[in-house]
């Protein structure tokens, strides 16, 4: 049984039609990763699977039991299970580095903050900010800060993990310090669906790739295959052409 | 100059201006808070509301942000009474400064409305926060963080405002500084004293407001200045 299930899911943003028809499926363990170009509906798919964006019509399964997404219980259900770090990290400014990462967990869903406060040292230590505890989100870099949000995210305990861009509002040297925190993590088999444009990194971790385009899949391939013969011409054009950039 | 400055006289009057000093205070704040909830109202309507309510809580911050406040507290205390409503000169000035309070203070908390980052929010969501709980530890503290510098500001302003309801005779300090000149002459002396007084209460008040908002709210305030 897969893990989450997409079945023909169909979304707007107003009246844009941002989700076309998706059908995607994830297994436990797997890292999927979507590409694509900006507004092909990427981010979108994401945010849906977190109840940002409501779909207009389709089923989305969690293990097997169908989320409506209508309702306050369900919404939660999917949130305590999914979490999700953004391209902008989204980090609370008015809290500290260890508050950003132990409120959820300890206000929402009320666990020993004892406990809480062990597991988030550790996280923070493993993503390399353990002397950062006590700074604010913008005494940080952009690295640091996402690095955060990573640390956050993963406090959750959650099942599986969205990466939105994480690297995309970072300066070069930065990105290897945040994807190095990922493959630990990928390493550890924690389902992740990876929004990304760090080519290289999606053919080294993921398990499967996805390429989209103005809102609908054009094809799920294995990494390998995606970069070097792919099945579609448009997957081929943006592939050639985000290869040639680099 | 054949003017000598005699104190004596006029220090006998401190309690009797003290006392003023504390009416001047009542006023200052009572205007502020009911500004402050009145203004909460609109600017809650400019931010959420539809478009006829909007228009209309644009006219009025207008209309009272380019009057002065005097004219409108002379509209309410003198036009009023023409349409059968009487108002004693006290809760004149009161309704007149939180009115004209409403307006400023409105504008003030809209800018915090704006301010409200919609990507801590979606974070907040997706970590489950119920409504309550993202206005508790993310909206909440944000705009007082943002909003606790200016309304300070617009508070020490409104605290010297009150001085203008001597001209109804409203005897809070500046009017009982009026009386005791009537009655002494020693005009020098008695508005130096109570410009004095005026500057020890906006001081205590500036420097309580900077405290509370550096260390509640963590709002970029120093405390000396």
């Amino acid at each position: 049984m897969p893990q989450i299930e997409i079945k023909s899911i169909n979304a707007f943003y107003e009246k844009l039609h941002v989700l076309k028809n998706i059908e995607l499926s994830v297994s436990k363990g797997e890292i999927v990763s979507l590409i694509g170009p900006s507004g092909s509906g990427k981010s979108s798919l994401l945010k849906m699977l977190v109840g940002l964006l409501i779909p207009k019509s389709g089923n989305i399964y969690l293990n097997g039991n169908l989320v409506n997404f209508n309702n306050q219980s369900d919404l939660r259900i999917i949130r305590e299970q999914i979490a999700i770090v953004f391209q902008q990290y989204n980090l609370f400014q008015n809290m500290n580095v260890l508050k950003n990462v132990c409120i959820a967990p300890t206000k929402i869903q009320k666990r020993n903050p004892k406990e809480v406060n062990e597991q988030a040292l550790n996280l923070l230590e493993k993503v390399g900010l353990k002397d950062k505890l006590k700074s604010y989100p913008d005494e940080l870099s952009g690295g640091q800060q996402q690095r955060v949000a990573i640390a956050r995210a993963l406090c959750l305990n959650p099942q599986i993990l969205l990466l939105d861009e994480i690297t995309s509002a970072l300066d070069p040297e930065l990105v290897k310090e945040v994807l190095d925190s990922i493959r630990l993590l990928a390493s550890e088999g924690m389902t992740m669906l990876i929004v990304s444009h760090e080519m290289n990194f999606v053919k080294e971790v993921s398990s499967r790739v996805v390429f989209m385009d103005e809102g609908s899949i054009i094809e799920i391939n294995n990494p390998k295959n995606i970069f070097e013969k792919p099945k579609e011409k448009r997957t081929l054009d943006f592939v050639s052409k985000i290869l040639k950039e680099k | 100059m054949g003017y000598t400055l005699v104190y004596t006289q006029v220090l006998e009057f401190l309690p009797y201006l003290v006392k003023g000093a504390w009416i001047s205070l009542q006023i200052a704040i009572l205007a502020f808070f009911g500004g402050m909830f009145f203004g909460l109202i609109l600017a809650t309507i400019r931010t959420f509301g539809n478009k006829i309510l909007n228009k209309i809580v644009i006219c009025y911050v207008t209309f009272f942000t380019n009057t002065p406040q005097l004219v409108q507290i002379y509209f309410l205390f003198f036009a009023l009474p023409e349409f059968g409503i009487l108002l004693s000169p006290y809760i004149a000035v009161l309704l007149g400064m939180t009115l004209n309070a409403a307006a400023y203070l409105c504008e003030i908390q809209r800018a915090g409305f704006l301010s409200i980052r919609q990507n801590e929010l979606d974070a907040a969501k997706t970590l489950n926060f119920s409504l309550v709980q993202q206005v508790k530890y993310v909206i909440l503290p944000h705009i007082m963080r943002v909003l606790f510098p200016p309304l300070s500001n617009h508070y020490i302003i409104m605290t010297l405002g009150t001085s203008m309801a001597a001209i109804f005779g409203v005897e809070e300090l500046t009017g009982r500084a009026f009386n005791i000149n009537s009655e002494t002459f020693r005009s020098v002396e008695i508005f130096s004293i109570t410009a004095l007084i005026y500057i020890v209460i906006t001081f205590i008040a500036t420097f309580l407001l900077a405290v509370i908002g550096r260390y509640f709210f963590k709002a970029k305030i120093r405390i000396i200045q």
